[in-house]
């Protein structure tokens, strides 16, 4: 698997740094299973994270606060050997803590399954299935809409998303994205706000569209 | 801007994980505790933790730190880097309480069976000390960007009231400072 497109540095180290949002935490978190390159970016802003922690203007502690957690230490963990998060059935890693919900057709070539990830952001997380071919209305987003794709591939103005790539798309994005002619696509996605499709027909449906 | 003297005691403070590790050194903790305790109650002070607060949550990480330490690998972390990720999951379990702390599982956990990368198996220390290096290299309002937007977690717009500049300045000055970090670390990609 080559990987082309990856999360941007600042998304990787909002990741690092916990102050990613856990829907939008769950479709990075996807990618960094599948991406090598990426978890050695993780791992160097965590590096930077215990550098800024090293140099940071140290505050001080209440009157015997070293010997109240010298009373509190108890017995040392074990240590277990590395949990491996196999693939749940068909489900990537990261999606094992989650409830799936069932895949439903949503249109004509398209099935989507909801991941229930509670968000504060207004983000919905759910996995879609497109057959081989299959042209998606032109649409934009009224907020990021972030892709990490499991298998096949899909193509847009912005270039072709193959296995393992990771689509980082803002508001600003207006795209028609056609899935891949052979294999088809299968993909996470943590979508903000909504989509809004861009033609007369999509506008006339998009009350029915669940997403 | 870093000054020496910490490096040294970063340094030092993998020996006390390893001491912990072996032997359960009390001795080892007490040095750990001293140097990390009153950093990781600033840092909470920092995000908008109230004192008492933030010295709890410091007393947490540093006991689990403890029960922890036979999970410390030199090899893939630097001790500040570590006992930092101890911070960041336990800060999301405590204020969120929802399943993002085990987002951080797949790559923490899982032992690689070679180096990830052959070409970037550097060992934490090295990485360590380039990320050292390239901090240093960063402007003082680099710094304080990438402090208040990565360490802090900061928004954009609560930067640009704090430091009192345009948004859009705050914006490219982080993208700057990320752009600049990742160049100077360069092949450790």
């Amino acid at each position: 698997m080559t990987i082309i497109h990856h999360p941007s540095d600042a998304t990787l180290a909002a990741f690092a740094s916990g102050t990613l949002d856990e829907a939008r935490g769950v479709v990075v978190a996807a990618h960094l299973a599948l991406c090598a390159q990426c978890r050695n970016g993780v791992h160097a802003f965590e590096q930077a994270g215990g550098a800024l922690l090293d140099d940071v203007e140290p505050a001080v502690l209440s009157a015997g606060a070293l010997q109240r957690a010298m009373a509190a230490l108890g017995p040392l963990d074990i240590i277990s050997p590395a949990i491996h998060q196999d693939a749940a059935g068909d489900l990537p890693a990261p999606l094992s803590h989650y409830a799936v919900g069932p895949w439903r057709w949503i249109g004509r070539g398209v099935q989507w399954r909801p991941v229930e990830v509670a968000s504060d952001a207004g983000v919905r997380v759910f996995m879609l299935k497109a057959a081989p071919g299959t042209k998606l209305p032109r649409h934009r987003h009224t907020g990021t809409e972030w892709t990490c794709v499991f298998e096949g591939a899909f193509t847009h103005a912005l270039g072709r998303y193959g296995s393992g790539d990771f689509d980082e798309a803002d508001e600003s994005v207006e795209h028609d994205p056609v899935v891949d002619a052979e294999h088809g696509c299968v993909c996470l996605v943590a979508l903000q706000g909504h989509i809004e499709l861009q033609s007369w027909l999509g506008r006339l449906i998009q009350p029915f569209v669940r997403i | 801007m870093l000054r020496d003297g910490r490096a040294a005691a970063g340094n030092d403070a993998a020996d006390w994980i390893r001491a912990i590790a072996e032997k359960e050194d009390r001795a080892a903790f007490a040095s750990l505790f001293e140097f990390y305790a009153p950093r990781i109650k600033a840092m909470l002070m920092r995000l908008g933790a109230a004192a008492d607060s933030a010295e709890d949550f410091a007393q947490e990480t540093l006991l689990t730190v403890w029960r922890k330490a036979a999970y410390f690998d030199p090899a893939r972390a630097s001790a500040s880097a570590w006992i930092y990720t101890i911070a960041r999951n336990l800060r999301i379990d405590r204020l969120r309480g929802d399943n993002r702390a085990k987002l951080y599982a797949p790559y923490e956990m899982v032992e690689p069976e070679g180096p990830e990368n052959p070409d970037s198996a550097l060992n934490a220390a090295e990485r360590d000390a380039r990320v050292r290096v390239a901090l240093k290299e960063l402007s003082q309002e680099q710094v304080r960007v990438l402090q208040l937007s990565f360490f802090e977690g900061r928004a954009h717009g609560d930067i640009a009231a704090l430091l009192d500049l345009p948004l859009g300045t705050v914006k490219s000055r982080v993208r700057l400072a990320m752009a600049r970090l990742r160049n100077l670390l360069g092949d450790l990609q």
